[in-house]
């Protein structure tokens, strides 16, 4: 068993603090969804853990989910099952609310954050691809104040986020998808509860009045190292009316990519026709199956 | 590592233990409390076998440090029922022979628990998931289901009574 300290964050700067002061030997602990089996299945990361630091207290000042403007805040304790729930969430970005409902399960989600889902910095975290397609930007804490990145250039590389050693994530900040846009949440796994993905993919999608798409979003999970949207499958279907074979062509946009990114492994035979069968599941899932 | 002191209410009564700071609810129910009522299965959140409700809501026990739970409120299945009687939950689940080792009973009531105390109409599907998150490897799922439904429609019935 590994051993470590216990410390209760009462406010914000008190996170930092104690951040800072164990020099990245503390982690910060909010649902315990992840940390926790890695404790117990003596994740190496953890050898030198010298405190577990708790998070989960500061529920008035990070867990929340709010509508301002022309922009959704999402609080870093926001549970799973708060973002399946919310009616905000469902009214302007129904993929996210679909995403987290997919998360784990219901004992998951209760406990579960979207920031620790996020930190956590897994290519299979459900709620990122919307996040992703989205653009959202990452609020961060620190010492010195809060600075504010998107969350494409939040991960540095294949599990890692770019938090300097006293900083946390306090929200995440979407902009509403434009009135009229649907979308698709289309994930792959192996069992229907308690999945964790192995591919999935989010889609947003407008239609102009004579039926042709005019705003686009595809952003597919873990199949690149850092997250990111497919803007060559995008632009495919821009200007167009959807279709079997549009779909189609959007998938092959997408696992070609894939490949040029992270070129032919051994899974790729596996992945490609899988990724582009999400791809046009999530598109499916926008326009209902009329078209299909 | 310094154990730390945490209070918290267990089956509606207050409670303060003493526990290492790498102790997990589930330990301290176990260890401490003697309520091995919920057992400990996979320890990862996989299989439901330690459900029990925090703050309205059912988790893992496995997965919740125990100093998260600080003046929080947690029922285990020693908390459900009154008065020496079964809970209706646990009474459809015996009409139903909705169980056979038993070793998962405790989570499934809990999380059909924590699905009725919060929405008493909860249709056949809505348990479905409510338990998606709690394995049974030697009766399945249907009877369960069933017997969760029913208990619903009493709970409903002795609600309207009441009325």
């Amino acid at each position: 068993m590994f051993k470590y300290d216990y410390y209760r964050a009462e406010t914000p700067d008190e996170v930092c603090e104690v951040l800072a002061r164990y020099q990245g030997k503390a982690r910060i602990v909010a649902g315990g969804t992840d940390i926790m089996v890695q404790i117990r299945e003596k994740d190496k990361r953890w050898k030198e853990l010298e405190c577990l630091l708790d998070l989960s207290f500061l529920e008035d000042e990070l867990r929340y989910i709010r509508e301002e403007g022309d922009q959704i805040h999402i609080g870093a304790l926001t549970t799973h099952t708060d973002l399946e729930r919310s009616e905000v969430i469902k009214r302007w970005i129904p993929f996210l609310g679909k995403a987290a409902s997919t998360v784990g399960s219901p004992q998951i989600r209760n406990r579960g954050t979207i920031g620790g889902s996020i930190c956590n910095a897994s290519p299979a975290a459900d709620p990122l691809t919307p996040l992703i397609a989205l653009d959202a930007w990452t609020v961060i804490r620190g010492r010195d104040g809060e600075r504010v990145v998107t969350l494409k250039d939040f991960y540095t590389g294949q599990g890692k986020v770019g938090l300097k050693e006293d900083e946390f994530v306090k929200e995440f900040t979407v902009r509403k998808l434009p009135e009229g846009t649907v979308t698709g949440f289309a994930k792959l796994g192996r069992r229907k509860a308690l999945a964790i993905s192995r591919l999935n993919v989010s889609a947003a999608l407008r239609l102009d009045e004579e039926g042709r798409i005019d705003f686009a979003r595809i952003a597919p999970g873990c199949i690149f190292s850092t997250p990111d949207r497919v803007e060559t499958a995008e632009n495919i279907l821009i200007g167009r009316k959807p279709s079997e074979e549009l779909w189609r062509e959007a998938g092959k946009a997408v696992s070609e990519e894939m490949i040029r990114r992270t070129g032919i492994r051994w899974s790729t035979e596996y992945k490609q026709p899988a990724v582009e069968a999400i791809v046009e599941d999530a598109l499916i899932e926008c326009c209902g199956s009329q078209f299909a | 590592m310094k154990k730390i002191e945490v209070n918290f209410i267990i089956n509606k009564k207050p409670v303060t233990v003493e526990a290492y700071p790498n102790e997990r609810l589930l330990d301290v129910l176990r260890d401490t409390l003697k309520l091995t009522g919920t057992k400990e299965g996979c320890a990862v959140g996989e299989c439901g076998a330690c459900t029990v409700i925090l703050d309205g809501k059912a988790v893992t026990s496995c997965l919740v440090p125990i100093g998260s739970v600080e003046g929080r409120e947690v029922i285990t299945i020693e908390g459900v029922g009154a008065d020496g009687k079964l809970d209706p939950i646990q009474e459809a689940i015996l009409e139903n022979h909705a169980l056979q080792c038993g070793f998962c009973t405790p989570g499934f009531v809990m999380s059909a628990k924590a699905l009725l105390d919060e929405n008493p109409d909860a249709t056949k599907e809505e348990i479905r998931r409510a338990i998606s998150g709690n394995l049974c490897r030697c009766t399945g799922y249907e009877q369960l289901t069933v017997a969760i439904y029913e208990a619903a429609q009493q709970l409903k019935e002795a609600h309207r009574e009441q009325i």
